[in-house]
């Protein structure tokens, strides 16, 4: 926060430099594919099933990022700092992956009578971990019941 | 949510009333189906990603559900809900009196689970070549409430009537009134400089409410159809505002100079509060009109609008106008043109900071009027040609144009204009049943597309001339230099993501090879770039890919499946200040 010395050139603070800025181009990535099936029917007449199953997988990221040389930039050597970034890219990966399978059944016990029954189970799996974490997990879910119609 | 238990008892009351009041006991059908059960739900490690939208009770918990529906020869009465538990329910009742009266009412609500930031990608500490193991700049984070269960739940309620007033013009009334209620726990992130650069995470209440009013009266005058609309939004948190410390002003790696740092900083060695939200009241007007006119139809409509967030007493104020127009030019040819205009304009508030470095050489003032980046006035004309080329194919041209002015971006009473001019052709062939095919190319050129101000690089060096900031305490010389804030001076660069050139196309077919199968297709890419840059190569690609089908081998099975694909491709540059160090 102090003032720079009154110097041209390559500004100085103590033993801290300033040399400007460096940049180059790159590319950000993000893909989603998406696979889902679907099937219902009555095989009897008192009989009602139905089944879905979907996969999703996500990916965002850059491809690698290579800077300049910095002495292109600047005069002076910058010796006390790596300028490679070689890993630069790989900070924000997103890698996520999804399946999820339900099923369901319905049964006419009588007229006006009916048992139901059905299931859900899904599971993410995280492969890079950003900001929250890593993220992969799991869930199910049960549910059965009467309905009544009148 | 005292005003909510009133609209909504208030509703519900007019709904029956409305349904007792138009049932006749001749002619009557009822259907009634009840479902009751239970659910039980298990969860393995980090469940809030993979039931981010669920409520999440781990035990067997009961659940029911009741369909309703009753009809007359003049009336119908329809109820529907379902109980998952506390946190997630549905429920929707619609009535309609013969042409008389129309009420629905619906709530729902739902659970969102929320992560916690765990900071991790934001700590760093500057290298000095002096020291080691480290001494300079430091970014650290704490998190005060790593158990914390961040979630909310939101709730709307929804009331809408309709009621004939006169047949003579057909003069009807619609009011509705919308409710949205978020109530649970979230995330909050104060920054506190300059000690050291640090951040603490810590939990929050949250209790949003969102109140929308709607009146408005609808008739007939001659062939007109006109309407108007009147519209009041309330938003408000409930919750205390949040408080968080400021440390103390001191140097990052001395610890020193704190009335040195204190002058650069609004907020040091204090408690201050943080993430106000607003208290947003806006009222709107809208009156529209629509008839015909030469051989053609027309639509119109002009808005005003204000909001103003009482907690600043500062305003933005908008109008908006919009003529379409629909004519036939031929029996084969049908011309539809659409213009429409908006301006925005927002106060400008004085903004007072503290004095830079105050009693010192170098002071400098800093105090601003923060011109809004919103006021902006816009313009979109478009001219859109169907043309029958044959019994199964029809064209259709679109031509186009849209400028935005800005009043105060990038300079306050200088801002820049953007303009965009539209292309689009359109064929589509149709087969019976059998085949339906579309393919769309649409182009949009624009010149001087919106920039950010500020400049992305840096010049090296320090190109600026030298300020008198002191005295050499030993000497009495005086002292020159620069500071921090004068390097703005040496950004340059103007960057953006908006495009100069942006092209679409769009490929959408269906496909019923027979009576039992049906496929669709639907692939649309766009390419866009910036050409203004200088030598920045910035642009983008987009690619959809959707292919699904259904198939019914008999009436008793339904099989369906699809595939999708989503690609985007951002090219723009990646900055580093450079430091030795």
């Amino acid at each position: 926060m102090f003032p720079f010395p009154a110097v041209r050139g390559d500004s100085t603070i103590g033993e801290i430099e300033h040399f400007g800025s460096l940049y180059t181009m790159a590319d950000y990535e993000t893909k989603a594919q998406n696979v889902y099936l679907s099937i219902s029917g009555s095989p009897t007449a008192k009989l009602r099933l139905s089944s879905t199953l979907m996969y999703n997988k996500s990916t965002g990221e850059y491809d690698q990022v290579n800077m300049p040389d910095p002495s292109i930039e600047v005069s002076s050597t910058l010796v006390d700092q790596d300028f490679t970034f070689d890993d630069m890219h790989e900070y924000s990966n997103l890698d996520y992956s999804m399946i999820q399978v339900s099923l369901g059944l319905s049964y006419k016990l009588a007229d006006g009578v009916t048992f139901t029954a059905d299931g859900e189970y899904a599971d993410l799996t995280d492969d890079a971990g950003y900001v929250y974490g890593i993220e992969s997990g799991s869930l199910f879910m049960v549910r059965s019941g009467m309905k009544f119609d009148f | 949510m005292r005003h909510t238990k009133i609209f909504v008892g208030v509703g519900l009351l007019l709904l029956l009333a409305a349904t007792a009041w138009g049932s006749d006991t001749d002619g009557v059908t009822q259907e009634t189906s009840f479902w009751i059960g239970g659910h039980l739900i298990d969860t393995s490690d980090y469940y809030k990603k993979v039931g981010e939208y669920r409520s999440f009770e781990e035990d067997v918990w009961p659940e029911f559900g009741l369909t309703y529906k009753s009809t007359t020869p003049n009336s119908r009465f329809f109820f529907k809900g379902h109980y998952f538990d506390r946190d997630e329910m549905f429920g929707m009742i619609s009535t309609k009196v013969s042409d008389i009266f129309t009420g629905k009412f619906r709530y729902n609500s739902f659970q969102r689970q929320t992560g916690q930031d765990l900071l991790e990608n934001i700590e760093a500490r500057e290298w000095l070549p002096s020291v080691p193991k480290g001494g300079g700049k430091i970014l650290t984070h704490d998190i005060t409430d790593p158990d914390a269960d961040y979630n909310y739940n939101r709730k709307e309620i929804l009331s809408e009537f309709s009621a004939l007033l006169s047949r003579e013009n057909n003069l009807r009334l619609t009011v509705a009134h919308r409710a949205i209620i978020k109530e649970g726990t979230e995330q909050l992130i104060s920054n506190s400089h300059c000690f050291s650069c640090h951040l603490e995470s810590k939990s929050a209440k949250v209790e949003d409410r969102t109140h929308d009013f709607q009146a408005g009266l609808d008739t007939k005058a001659g062939n007109l159809d006109v309407g108007y609309k009147f519209g009041y939004r309330h938003y408000e948190s409930t919750t205390p505002t949040p408080m968080a410390y400021y440390e103390d002003a001191k140097h990052p790696v001395k610890g020193t100079s704190g009335a040195e740092f204190g002058s650069r900083l609004n907020y040091d060695g204090s408690s201050m509060p943080i993430d106000a939200k607003p208290k947003i009241e806006k009222t709107s007007h809208k009156a529209r009109i629509k008839g015909a006119a030469g051989k053609g139809q027309f639509a119109s409509s002009f808005a005003l609008s204000k909001a103003t967030n009482k907690l600043t007493d500062l305003s933005a104020k908008s109008w908006a106008g919009v003529f379409n127009y629909a004519v036939p030019i031929s029996p084969k040819t049908r011309l539809v043109a659409k213009a429409s205009a908006t301006s925005i304009t927002a106060d400008d508030p004085y903004i007072d900071v503290n004095t830079f470095r105050e009693g010192k050489p170098s002071a400098v003032d800093f105090d601003y009027i923060r011109y809004s980046v919103l006021d902006r006035t816009t313009a979109d004309f478009t001219a859109q040609i169907f043309h029958r080329l044959n019994p199964k194919t029809t064209l259709s041209f679109l031509a186009g144009y849209n400028r935005v002015a800005r009043e105060d971006y990038p300079v306050a009473g200088d801002g820049t204009t953007s303009s965009t001019i539209i292309g689009q052709a359109k064929v589509r062939y149709r087969q019976g049943m059998k085949l339906t095919t579309s393919f769309k190319y649409r182009f949009e050129k624009t010149s001087d597309p919106f920039v950010s101000g500020k400049g992305l690089f840096e010049v090296p060096g320090d190109a600026l001339e030298p300020v008198h900031y002191g005295y050499d305490a030993a000497t009495g010389d005086s002292l020159w230099g620069y500071f921090y804030y004068m390097r703005e001076d040496l950004w340059y660069q103007a960057i953006t993501t908006e495009p100069t050139d942006y092209h679409e196309v769009n490929l959408s077919s269906t496909f019923r090879p027979s009576a039992k199968t049906t496929l669709n297709l639907k692939v649309k890419g766009v390419i866009d770039k910036n050409g203004d840059l200088d030598s920045l190569d910035v642009k983008h690609s987009k690619l959809n890919g959707n292919l699904s089908f259904t198939f019914m081998p008999d009436l008793k099975w339904v099989l369906s499946g699809g595939v999708s694909y989503r690609m985007e491709k951002s090219r723009g540059p990646v900055a580093v200040a450079l430091f030795d160090g």
